[in-house]
């Protein structure tokens, strides 16, 4: 089915414009107005190569293009990576280490201007010459990336990406083998813009684009506009699809509680933030139609640090995975519709993961209940009784609530211990410095990609953890000279074979929960409430709500 | 005159100066306030890091970045947030003039009307249930918090009665511009000003009687009522007129707080993206800038009214125009 609709887009193109029977006759009947979406706040730079936000991202999906993008569809198909602007997906050649694409014809920026090659190999380049936040990461295996790090200014690339001016093709070539390249070029950091943007963070100035919207106002302390890109023209409905409405307008600045009511009278569609929890039980009642519960890949976790007193003792840090009762956390994340419990990195359908839980009464695929008895008796055996342990958290009311919740189980199981909120700005960067010798802290990680290397490669490898610095994403300090070669296998086989390779992830995730640098507390689901008049509600698991996919007549 | 004028001028620069040195200060001594990290993004390589700390000037000495942010605020007028990176906080804080003075505005003639009726007819009436009805009134307004009554005021308003006959006419919560719609601009802020103007009618209303009935015990009231004039007169010409001088120092002092972003609260309660608006904003992302250029403009204002006021009284009271 899914090779017939590719075959069938592919002669779409040709034939110059075409659409699937079911979205044209929508397209038809629903196409026109304005999508009013709310958020407290504007997502930082407009900037897609450095905004690294899930507000931008989500909004990035029907404006930006790169050379692959993830299927805009609901389910496991959203994960999948679909040629884009690229014709089809790249030839690989020279022991994985080539990709070779061949760039669609006839599209142009919503400023006029052609698309080409030159466009590409600029957008690579300016990728690393703003300091894109990933490019030290995720794009560091192109060849001559070391020297764009290193001075960033007279980045070229060269040998890295390679344009064909005649043939029309780009030549990715990477120092060696990655298995999730596809992913990291199908994220908004790598988006193809005009060769002429400015080597600069181009913060509240909009840059033109190739997706069916265009970014046509922006204040940060007002909101943002994105209007039809009159020059666009759909080439792959997967990839890239027309959308509903005409307009969708993005306000910046009513709180949580104003939104609600806004949404319920009909005078917004949708907000970004979070619910707030005073007022679930009031939508539950009264707008279940509203409300849209969807899974997330993401994962929220109490980091023990490794590398000081009492944690530095595995059985100290096994204690506390197994005393936690992640049903009381649950509870105070708004319950079962909100958040299922957990006790190993990978997050439910994810790539890698095997249901595992040694954590619990009973052992073994599901957490059942806290084992208080067992955990005691651990922290007897590590001799760590009556050490004092302070937790830092976030100073939102859920945050809190955990950091209590965490104190009162190290307590019962024989600690001294202590919750201190931090500012939510601060806390993430403060809990990762290890000049600030934080013991315990409660945070969470949201995929970039579905790959299993996401959380555990990015989570606990030693090259992760960098002491003294405000970004040092190993926050338990975790290093274990065997894991870390596991999943350097397990990176390297994912090229040739990622079935085998997932396998590797998943008897890597089970030997890291065992160890327990961190204790995994739930997996939080994302609700969205819209208003009553949207219709056609699509959630992609990598991007979230297809927000253009939806209409409003 | 001159000679005051420029020792205003210079207490200003003094108070800025002060108030900006500590808010740099107090910015780079919170622990895990090293703006670079959070910039450059989650997991961001040791590299990346660098060129960020770089180019946004981290790597310098605090004087020379506090130079840097000074002359950038007050020369080149080209300061970016941290945050929303691009973002001109000057021009920023200018947009947001407007939205602020139409909020305050409305609630100053508000509460300024109805504190004035409010402490005249409880002064007129010591004592009586009328004064003690007005004065418990106020009492509640003072101690209601503005952003609870905010809240009420949109639950009331924006959600359980928002269908019926008396708010069925109140707009979505955000802010008009009074050029492109006088009519919106108004309705939108109806609920703003009178949720800000409470509780300083209630402050007033207190203040204005205590005032009068104080002065009510001068001798020249006395005098006043030994030449023969009537008591209304004597309420009015002479009690009232005296008695406004506490009451517009607190005005001074209220209005160029409230303009220089007090109205905080109010403005995020209802939407408004105003002076306070930006401020919280900034607080709650800790973006160095734009804090510093909310911070600035606020305690200029507060300079400028103070000597603003300092001007009223002398117009108001006879005495200090002799000395």
């Amino acid at each position: 089915m899914k090779k017939l609709l590719l075959a069938a887009s592919a002669a779409a193109l040709l034939a110059g414009s075409w659409l699937a029977p079911a979205h044209a006759e929508y397209l038809k009947e629903h196409r026109g107005g304005t999508i009013r979406l709310l958020a407290r706040s504007a997502a930082g730079t407009l900037d897609p190569h450095i905004n690294y936000t899930d507000q931008g991202w989500q909004m990035y999906q029907p404006i930006y293009d790169g050379l692959v993008a993830f299927r805009k569809a609901e389910g496991v198909e959203g994960f999948s990576v679909v040629p884009d602007l690229a014709e089809a997906l790249p030839t690989v050649s020279n022991d994985g280490k080539t990709f070779t694409f061949k760039l669609r014809k006839g599209i142009k920026f919503s400023n006029g201007q052609d698309l080409g090659v030159k466009d590409v190999v600029a957008s690579f380049q300016r990728i690393f010459k703003v300091s894109g936040p990933t490019s030290g990461t995720f794009y560091a295996g192109i060849v001559g990336a070391d020297k764009c790090l290193a001075d960033t200014k007279s980045c070229t690339l060269e040998g890295g990406v390679v344009a064909d001016e005649a043939a029309g093709t780009i030549t990715l070539n990477l120092t060696k083998p990655d298995a999730e390249i596809l992913y990291k070029l199908a994220l908004p950091h790598a988006v193809i813009l005009p060769a002429d943007t400015p080597a600069e963070d181009m913060g509240s100035k909009p840059i033109p684009s190739t997706g069916p919207y265009m970014i046509s106002a922006f204040d940060p302390n007002k909101g943002m506009t994105v209007s039809r890109n009159p020059n666009f023209k759909q080439w792959s409905e997967e990839a890239q699809p027309d959308g509903y409405p005409d307009v969708v307008q993005y306000d910046f600045g009513l709180s949580e509680e104003a939104a609600v009511t806004a949404i319920q009278n009909g005078e917004a569609d949708w907000m970004f933030d979070a619910l707030p929890s005073d007022r679930l039980g009031e939508l539950g009642s009264k707008s279940m139609d509203q409300l849209h519960i969807s899974p997330l890949s993401a994962w929220w976790y109490a980091p023990l640090n490794t590398r000081m007193a009492p944690f530095d003792n595995e059985k100290a840090r096994q204690a506390v995975a197994y005393a936690v009762d992640r049903n009381t956390l649950v509870k105070l994340f708004g319950g079962k519709v909100l958040a299922s419990p957990v006790c190993q990195v990978l997050p439910p359908d994810f790539p890698g993961h095997e249901d595992y839980c040694p954590f619990t009464k009973n052992p073994g695929a599901k957490w059942s209940a806290p084992d208080v008895d067992k955990a005691k008796q651990l922290v007897e055996e590590s001799g760590t009784k009556g050490q004092k342990v302070t937790i830092i958290v976030e100073d939102t009311a859920i945050s809190r609530s955990i950091g209590v919740y965490l104190q009162s189980v190290l307590t019962n199981i024989g600690y001294v211990a202590d919750v201190k909120p931090i500012s939510s700005n601060l806390q993430f960067t403060y809990i990762q410095n290890t000049n600030n010798k934080v013991q315990m802290s409660v945070t969470q990680w949201y995929k970039d990609y579905p790959a299993a290397s996401d959380f555990l490669n990015i989570l606990f490898s030693c090259a992760s953890y960098r002491e003294g610095s405000d970004a040092s994403i190993n926050i338990s300090g975790f290093c274990d000279k065997d894991i870390d070669a596991q999943m350097q296998k397990a990176l390297d086989l994912g090229v040739t074979d990622q079935k085998a390779a997932d396998k590797l992830w998943a008897a890597i995730d089970k030997q890291v929960t065992d160890k327990a640098p961190a204790v995994g507390l739930f997996t939080p689901k994302r609700l969205d409430f819209v208003s009553k008049r949207i219709g056609n509600f699509k959630f992609n698991p990598q991007f979230n709500w297809i927000i253009t996919q939806s209409w409003v007549q | 005159m001159i000679y005051a004028i420029l020792r205003r001028f210079g207490q200003m620069l003094f108070v800025m100066f002060g108030i900006s040195v500590i808010v740099f200060l107090i910015f780079f001594a919170t622990p895990g306030a090293d703006p670079a990290a959070r910039i450059a993004g989650r997991n961001a390589s040791p590299e990346v890091l660098a060129a960020v700390r770089h180019s946004f000037g981290f790597d310098q000495p605090l004087y020379v970045q506090y130079t840097r942010m000074m002359e950038k605020i007050f020369v080149t007028g080209d300061l970016t947030s941290f945050v929303n990176r691009g973002w001109k906080v000057v021009p920023a804080v200018m947009d947001s003039i407007p939205v602020t003075l139409s909020l305050v505005f409305g609630a100053a003639v508000l509460w300024v009307v109805v504190s004035i009726i409010i402490g005249i007819v409880a002064a007129a009436t010591r004592d009586s249930w009328l004064d003690k009805l007005l004065m418990a009134l106020g009492l509640l307004g003072i101690s209601m918090p503005v952003y609870w009554l905010g809240e009420v005021m949109n639950l009331i308003t924006q959600s359980r009665y928002h269908d019926s006959w008396a708010f069925s006419w109140v707009p979505p919560l955000g802010y008009k511009n009074f050029s492109d719609d006088p009519r919106g601009w108004f309705l939108t802020l109806v609920i703003p000003w009178i949720t800000l103007a409470i509780l300083y009618i209630g402050i007033y209303g207190r203040v204005l009687r205590a005032a009068i009935i104080e002065s009510m015990q001068e001798d020249y009231i006395r005098t006043a009522r030994a030449k023969g004039l009537s008591e209304t007169r004597i309420l009015f010409r002479h009690a009232l007129r005296t008695s406004l001088i506490a009451f517009v120092t607190l005005f001074g002092l209220d209005f160029g707080a409230l303009v220089g972003g007090s109205a905080l609260l109010t403005e995020v309660v209802f939407g408004l993206h105003g002076i306070g608006k930006l401020t919280y904003d900034a607080l709650q992302n800790l973006d160095l800038p734009m804090i510093m250029a909310t911070v600035m403009y606020a305690s200029m204002f507060v300079v400028i009214a103070n000597a603003v006021v300092d001007f009223v009284y002398i117009l108001l009271d006879p005495r200090l125009r002799a000395s």
